[in-house]
């Protein structure tokens, strides 16, 4: 059943159109999200959709009824709003708050029966704000109170819920907190929920659908898993240096440096290294590294060049030479540590190979474990315990070189 | 419960017994002082007296202290309603203009009903005239406001306009002549004293009406707190609620400054204290108990301004800014709490 949908929708302040021809729906228990760079129209969309613009051209039907035609009191008790404009609401309690979600059902002094009363409890609840109710509103953190204008809208028992970015200024907690009352609202109560977010990581976890807004225009529509692609990301935002991994749900920054460094990884040993490299400023490459391996994905993120082998297969001869050349091109070596297998054996003697050519091995292993997998030639391999070491490590090596290469030149 | 028990029953029955007693202590004290019984015998006495002391308390001191009551209690509310519609502490009839759009039209009354040989003005026409120059300054104000989102360049836009009504009052009394000047400065100082019986039946039943007429809208009234988007998201017409909100303050400041001038700071601090004592937000509740807070204490300040240099009399806006200001700071400092 469709709750809310709209016919050739145009949206916008006065007659100034700032988005036309819109056909969304949502039907009875979706989450729908609107994605969609800062401007893009979403705050005019959401407010038109919850009656407080009206349309300029098309119509918005709620539960198949036009949404002009409700009256007031109505529309209140179908739709409960919660907006992105920061609420001060002196010398009131968080009580109070959510009670004036039963507007709509109390009488003319706005008494509260048992009923409403037992009503702003379970919201309350729900979003398990039960210990803010006595407190003041402006006295609650950020949090605090999202959560509880969360509650005061769902005590106007809304068959749709419309909110505008409900999870900026959240932290982490109150993010997933709020977004999971999303989700077992939409479940067990079957509300439609229409919210705009800026985070496609929790869009991809809680939206049965979502639309992506740019330019006044809707640039996509669908499941996150069919369309929050890599590609439809970066066409939406117009990023630049900047690449969003739809496995991996994450954003990673390019690293435009050419590469002086060659990580050695495996088996996600080397994720944390290519973004610690990349934040200071180092070009890297990496190698040997499977395709299937966690490694290769956050390394393509990253942009970065990486020696790979296919799947699940042993390394051959032509992608170890292939690295090689690579390691001949670059200054030092890391060793990520990975873990030693039968399809990735070759890496050790990338290693090897590395410290025969002279190059700076800098290793994360302890140095009784490097001993087990390189021998004698663990000597020649610098250790460091943890990763700022690294870092000092790093910048130890280069200045020595700088000053062995003056040196050469005065010579 | 107790704190709401407080709020609704023993509050408002101490503030009661409190304004009675102001107001037979404004009857008995003056140049001349008068006995309690006596005044229970000149007002419900069988056998009433004509004599001089019935006089004073009929004619000259019974109508003066019921309208500090009355027009202490409508400049309140006028500015609790004004508050809570620009959802703004600063707001009253002073700073949105109000007061100084009632001065300019009462003044342009009175000067032209002069040069048109009216020298007395009735009251009803000075009231019409005050109540015309609330709604015009109100009107543009509100008129901005469909433009302008924001509160505080809203009430800018307010004072503004009073600077401009002020800047005209001003010119208009430059040309002013000598008698007229003297009735329009006094009329200015702002003062309770020489009302007579129509005025102050007038103003009681404004204040009376619009009293009720507040407190039947306080649901909605409430509901604003959260801003007008979210109002309007729970079903109140909004429009007509402002539209409601103006016409109710500005009859009721603009009644008030007709017959007693422009009386400062009542309108700002009583709602402040009421809300600020009893800290809530609830306007069921701080509607009757600023109703009663401002006739209190308006008229404990129009007894000071009475009796402090007798027999001359200080004006009542003097002594209004001199008890609130401190009372409003200390309540601010004691709270530590934003309005």
């Amino acid at each position: 059943m469709k709750v809310i949908n709209t016919y050739k929708l145009a949206v916008g302040y006065g007659s100034r159109i700032i988005m036309d021809q819109i056909d969304l729906q949502a039907l009875k228990g979706q989450i729908v999200g609107l994605l969609g760079p800062n401007g893009s129209g979403k705050t005019t969309l959401l407010k038109t959709l919850g009656g407080l613009l009206a349309p300029i051209k098309g119509v918005v039907y709620l539960c198949g009824k036009d949404l002009t035609c409700y009256n007031s009191t109505e529309l209140s008790k179908n739709l409960a709003v919660l907006l992105t404009e920061r609420v001060s609401a002196p010398l009131t309690t968080a009580f109070e708050i959510v009670a004036m979600g039963r507007y709509p059902y109390t009488d003319y002094a706005d008494r509260l029966t048992p009923k409403d009363t037992a009503k702003v409890w379970e919201s309350l609840e729900l979003v398990n704000g039960r210990g803010l109710a006595e407190k003041y509103f402006s006295e609650l953190s950020d949090g605090e109170k999202q959560k509880v204008l969360l509650a005061r809208a769902l005590t106007q028992e809304p068959e749709l819920l419309i909110l505008d970015e409900p999870t900026s200024f959240l932290d982490l907690r109150h993010r997933y907190e709020i977004i999971e009352v999303f989700t077992r609202l939409a479940h067990e109560k079957k509300t439609t929920i229409i919210l705009s977010l800026h985070d496609i990581e929790l869009a991809a976890r809680c939206c049965d659908s979502v639309f992506l807004l740019k330019d006044n225009q809707i640039l996509g529509y669908g499941s996150p898993e069919q369309l929050l692609t890599g590609e439809s990301i970066r066409k939406l935002y117009d990023f630049q240096g900047v690449n969003y991994n739809e496995l991996l749900g994450v954003t990673e920054l390019q690293n435009p440096q050419p590469p002086t460094i060659f990580v050695v990884g495996g088996n996600g040993s080397a994720v944390k290294l290519f973004r610690l490299l990349s934040r200071s400023h180092y070009g890297i490459c990496s190698g040997i590294i499977h395709e299937n391996d966690l490694d290769y994905q956050v390394g393509k993120s990253l942009g970065i060049e990486i020696v790979t082998a296919k799947a699940f297969e042993m390394i051959d001869e032509a992608t170890f030479q292939k690295a090689v050349a690579k390691i001949l091109q670059i200054h030092e070596v890391i060793d990520a540590g990975y873990p030693v297998g039968m399809t990735n054996h070759k890496n050790l003697d990338l290693i090897k190979k590395a410290l025969g050519m002279g190059k700076v091995v800098i290793s994360v292993r302890t140095p009784e474990e490097s001993r087990k997998l390189f021998g004698n030639m663990a000597d020649k391999i610098l250790y460091c315990r943890e990763f700022s070491e690294l870092l000092t490590i790093l910048s130890r090596e280069r200045e020595a070189k700088a000053i062995v290469m003056n040196k050469r030149n005065l010579c | 419960m107790n704190h709401k028990y407080r709020l609704t029953v023993i509050f408002p029955i101490l503030l009661l017994t409190a304004v009675l007693v102001m107001l037979i202590a404004n009857i008995a004290m003056g140049p001349i002082n008068i006995s309690v019984p006596k005044i229970w015998d000149s007002i419900f006495g069988i056998h009433r007296q004509d004599d001089i002391y019935t006089n004073i308390i009929w004619k000259i001191r019974m109508p003066r202290a019921l309208a500090a009551a009355f027009g202490g209690a409508a400049l309140s509310l006028s500015g609790l309603l004004l508050q809570v519609l620009f959802r703004n502490p600063l707001a009253d009839p002073f700073i949105l203009g109000i007061t100084p759009g009632s001065s300019l039209v009462v003044g342009i009354v009175v000067f032209l009903g002069a040069s048109i040989g009216l020298n007395v003005i009735h009251p009803f026409l000075l009231a019409l005239a005050a109540f015309i120059g609330a709604m015009i300054v109100m009107i543009i104000v509100l008129a901005t406001a469909r433009k302008i989102k924001n509160i505080v360049t809203l009430l800018i836009v307010g004072m503004m306009v009073g600077y401009l009504c002020n800047a005209l009052t001003n010119l208009m009394i430059s040309f002013a002549q000598k008698e007229q000047l003297h009735l329009f400065t006094i009329w200015g100082l702002g003062s309770f004293s020489g009302f007579s019986w129509p005025e102050t039946l007038i103003l009681a039943s404004v204040t009376i009406i619009l009293t009720g007429g507040a407190m039947a809208i306080c649901k909605p009234l409430n509901a604003l707190i959260l801003g007008e988007d979210y109002a309007r998201s729970m079903g109140v017409p909004i429009k007509k609620l402002r539209i409601f909100i103006v016409i109710i303050s500005c009859f009721l400041s603009g009644t008030m400054t007709a017959f007693a001038g422009p009386v400062a700071f009542i309108g700002l601090a009583v709602p402040y204290i009421s809300r600020l004592s009893c800290k809530t937000s609830d306007n069921r509740v701080l509607i009757p108990l600023t109703v009663l807070l401002g006739a209190f204490l308006t008229s404990l300040c129009d007894l000071v301004a009475r009796m402090a240099l007798r027999p001359a009399e200080i004006p009542i806006s003097g002594i209004t800014s001199f008890f609130g200001v401190p009372l409003v700071i200390a309540l601010l400092l004691r709270r530590n709490q934003s309005l």
